[in-house]
C-alpha cells in the first residue's frame, strides 16, 4: 500500500523515539561496553561476597582469627577453599575479611577525598583571586611532599590516641574501627589535592562557557548557576576520577599494610595479607598469591570500569 | 626565561619552609617520644639524653633551634644510632638512587619502545600486546609484582638471586659500581623490574596516545608527501613531538622512583633511604624523619621545576 507523504510526518516518528537524558544515554553507552559491564559485575560480586562473609557465618565458614593447629599450611580443599596459613587460619575467610577492609578504606577515603576536593576546588575557582591563590599554593605545596611517606607520618600522628571516634579504641562506629578511620584520614589528607585541581580547572573553564554567560544574562543567581549548570558538568569528571581514585586508595592502604603499618593482627587487610604471605613465600606460596590476585583483580576491574565510564560520560569521545 | 627560572627558584624557599614547618609539628604530634621503650629510663638518664639532643626546651624553642641549624646545612643527629643525619642520607640515598635510576631507565626504554611500536602498528599484534601490558601493568603495583617475580623467576626457575639484593652506592667519582653491577646482574634485575613495571606501563600508554595523535597531524602527511622515507618521518618528525607529553610525566616519575622505592627496598632487603625513613617514623627518630622529608621535598620540587623549564625548551609554543 502506498501512502503519500504528509507534511509533518516526521513529528509522528519522533513521538515514538524515547527521550533520553544525559544519564540515561551515558548508562546506555556504558552497557554497550562489555569489558566495563563485566568489571562492574565482578566488583559487585566481590563486594557482595565480602559483605556477606562479614554478616553470615555460613559464607565465611570459619572466623578470620580462628586458629586450628591441626590444619597448618594446608593446600586448598573442600574444607578450606583457599588453604590455611601457618597458624591454621582459613585463608578464604581471612581474604574476604581483608577485602572488605580494603574496600571500606577505598570507598571511604575516596568519599573524603572527593568532598574535600570539590569543596576546595570550587572555593578556589569561585571565591575570588586571593582565595584562589591561597588554595593553589596549598596544592602546590602538597605536591612537594613525598605521598606515601606523608601518609605514613599522618597515620602515625592519628593512630594510638584516645580521640573520639578515630584512634585505637573500640570501634565507636559499627564496622569502622579506629585504625580504619585513621588510615582513611591519613590517605585522604594527602590525596585530595588532585581532585581539587581537577574541579578547579573544570569550573574555571565552565565559567567562561557560553551557557553560563547565557544563564547569567537571563538573571540566574550565582548559586543557581553553580548548582544547576556548573556542578552537573563537573560531575562526569569527578565520577571518572572517583573510579580511578578508589583503587589508588586501596593501593595506598596495601602499601601501608605491606610495610606493617596497617591493621594490627589478627585482623587482615589485603596489604597485611601480602606482607604476611611474602614472609612465607618459601614454604607456602599460596598465602601471598591469593591476596595478590585479589588486589590485581580489584585494580583491573576499577580501571576497566573507569575507562568505560569515561567513554560513556564524555560525549566528545564517542566513536 | 632567566627571570622565570630565578622567580621559580625563589618560590621554592617559602615552599620548603612550609614543608619543614608542617613536618616538624606533625612529627612531634606522633604519640610517644624517641626515648620511650619497654624499659623506662631513669629520670636522670632521660634528662641527660634530652639535654644532649636539645629536646629539653619547649616545642617552639626546638623549632627555632632546628631552623637555625638547617640554615647552616646541619640536619641534626639521629637518636637511634647517634650519627649525623647528613651522613645517614649520604650513606643510604645513593642506594635508593641506584635502584631508582635503573628502574627509571628500564621504565623509560620499555615504555617508549612499546608505545612507539604500538602506535606505528595501530590495531596490530604489537599494539594489542602493548595495550594489554599497559593495562595489566597498571593493575600490578610493585608489592604485588615482587612476590610473583620472586616466586616465578627466583624460586621456580632459579634465574635470579633474591637473598642478597646487592645494590651498592652509586657515585660519579668512583665508577667501580658499573663493573660490580655487570657482575651482579642476578641480584639486580628483579628489583628493577618490580619497581619499574608500573611506570613503564604508564609511559607506554602515554607514548602510544601522543604518538597516535602526532601521526594524524598534517605535517606528517606533508613530510611523507615530500618523499621522506618512513624511518626519517618517524624519527625526525613524529617522535620528537610525541615525546613532549612523555617528558612532563617523566620528571615526576623519576622523583617518585627515587623517593618512593621503600616498598621494593623492604621486599628485597635493600638498605635505601626509604627504609630508614620508615624505621625512623616507628622509632620517633625526629632528626631522620625531618632530614629525609626535607631532602625528598627538595628533590621533588626541583624535579617539577626542571620539567617545567624543559617543557618550555622543547616546546617553543610555550612562553614563560
Amino acid at each position: 500500500m502506498s501512502t503519500i507523504a504528509q507534511p509533518f510526518d516526521f513529528t509522528q516518528q519522533q513521538v515514538f523515539t524515547k527521550q533520553r537524558g544525559l544519564w540515561s544515554q551515558a548508562f546506555m553507552r556504558l552497557r554497550q561496553n562489555r569489558l566495563a559491564v563485566i568489571s562492574g559485575a565482578i566488583l559487585g560480586f566481590i563486594l557482595l561476597l565480602s559483605i556477606l562473609a562479614e554478616a553470615v557465618p555460613a559464607v565465611r565458614r570459619y572466623d578470620y582469627d580462628e586458629n586450628d593447629y591441626s590444619v597448618i599450611d594446608q593446600k586448598p580443599s573442600m574444607d578450606h577453599f583457599m588453604g590455611t596459613d601457618n597458624l591454621g587460619r582459613d585463608m578464604w575467610s581471612r581474604l574476604l575479611q581483608g577485602t572488605l577492609f580494603s574496600l571500606k578504606i577505598g570507598f571511604l577515603a575516596e568519599a573524603v577525598v572527593v568532598t574535600l576536593g570539590i569543596s576546595f576546588g570550587m572555593l578556589a575557582a569561585l571565591g575570588g583571586k586571593k582565595t584562589d591563590q591561597v588554595v593553589v599554593w596549598i596544592t602546590d605545596m602538597a605536591y612537594a611532599f613525598p605521598d606515601l611517606l606523608m601518609i605514613i607520618l599522618f597515620r602515625q600522628v592519628l593512630f594510638g590516641r584516645d580521640w573520639p571516634i578515630i584512634g585505637a579504641g573500640d570501634p565507636q562506629v559499627p564496622g569502622f574501627s579506629g585504625v580504619l578511620l585513621a588510615t582513611v584520614l591519613a590517605i585522604s589528607f594527602v590525596s585530595w589535592v588532585t581532585v581539587c585541581r581537577l574541579v578547579r580547572g573544570q569550573i574555571l573553564s565552565l565559567k567562561e562557557s557560553d551557557y553560563v554567560m547565557a544563564a547569567r544574562c537571563v538573571g540566574a543567581s550565582q548559586w543557581r548557576i553553580v548548582r544547576s549548570h556548573m556542578l552537573p558538568n563537573t560531575l562526569s569528571t569527578v565520577i571518572v576520577a572517583v573510579t580511578f581514585g578508589i583503587p589508588t586508595r586501596i593501593f595506598a592502604e596495601a602499601a601501608l599494610g605491606f610495610i606493617g603499618l596497617s591493621v594490627p593482627a589478627p585482623f587482615a587487610s589485603l596489604g597485611t595479607l601480602v606482607n604476611d604471605g611474602y614472609a612465607k613465600i618459601y614454604t607456602n606460596n599460596l598465602l601471598v598469591i591469593w591476596p595478590c590476585i585479589m588486589i590485581a583483580v580489584l585494580m583491573l576491574c576499577f580501571t576497566f570500569l573507569g575507562d568505560g565510564l569515561r567513554d560513556a560520560l564524555d560525549p566528545r569521545t564517542r566513536k | 626565561m632567566v627571570g622565570y627560572t630565578i622567580r621559580r627558584f625563589l618560590a621554592l624557599i617559602p615552599l620548603l619552609f612550609a614543608v619543614v614547618t608542617i613536618t616538624f609539628f606533625l612529627m612531634h604530634a606522633v604519640q610517644g617520644g624517641p626515648f620511650d621503650s619497654d624499659r623506662p629510663l631513669t629520670e636522670n638518664t632521660r634528662a641527660r639524653l634530652e639535654e644532649k639532643y636539645n629536646l629539653d626546651g619547649s616545642l617552639g624553642e626546638q623549632y627555632v633551634y632546628y631552623l637555625r641549624n638547617l640554615g647552616r646545612g646541619d640536619l641534626g643527629i639521629s637518636f637511634s644510632n647517634d650519627r649525623p643525619v647528613r651522613d645517614i642520607i649520604a650513606d643510604r640515598f645513593p642506594v635508593s638512587l641506584h635502584l631508582g635510576l635503573y628502574a627509571f631507565v628500564f621504565a623509560l626504554s620499555m615504555g617508549l619502545v612499546l608505545g612507539v611500536v604500538a602506535a606505528l602498528h595501530q590495531n596490530g599484534r604489537w599494539d594489542y600486546a602493548t595495550v594489554f601490558i599497559s593495562t595489566v601493568g597498571a593493575a600490578l603495583p610493585p608489592f604485588i609484582l615482587a612476590p610473583f617475580l620472586v616466586w616465578g623467576f627466583a624460586l621456580k626457575l632459579d634465574w635470579f638471586n633474591v637473598l642478597s639484593s646487592d645494590y651498592g652506592p652509586i657515585s660519579v667519582l668512583d665508577w667501580s659500581w658499573v663493573w660490580h653491577d655487570l657482575t651482579h646482574m642476578r641480584q639486580i634485575v628483579l628489583p628493577t623490574v618490580a619497581l619499574g613495571f608500573l611506570p613503564a606501563a604508564f609511559i607506554a600508554r602515554v607514548t602510544r596516545a601522543s604518538m597516535l595523535d602526532v601521526l594524524r597531524q598534517d605535517y606528517i602527511r606533508t613530510a611523507r608527501s615530500k618523499g621522506l622515507d618512513h624511518f626519517r618521518v618517524v624519527m625526525r618528525h613524529a617522535i620528537r613531538n610525541a615525546l613532549i607529553p612523555v617528558l612532563t610525566i617523566a620528571g615526576p616519575i623519576f622523583a617518585g622512583l627515587i623517593t618512593g622505592s621503600f616498598i621494593i627496598e623492604r621486599a628485597f632487603s635493600i638498605p635505601g633511604l626509604g627504609r630508614s625513613f620508615i624505621e625512623s617514623v616507628v622509632n620517633r627518630d625526629y632528626g631522620v624523619i625531618m632530614g629525609t622529608t626535607v631532602f625528598f621535598a627538595v628533590i621533588i620540587s626541583v624535579m617539577n621545576l626542571v620539567v617545567d623549564l624543559a617543557y618550555a625548551i622543547v616546546d617553543p609554543r610555550i612562553r614563560l
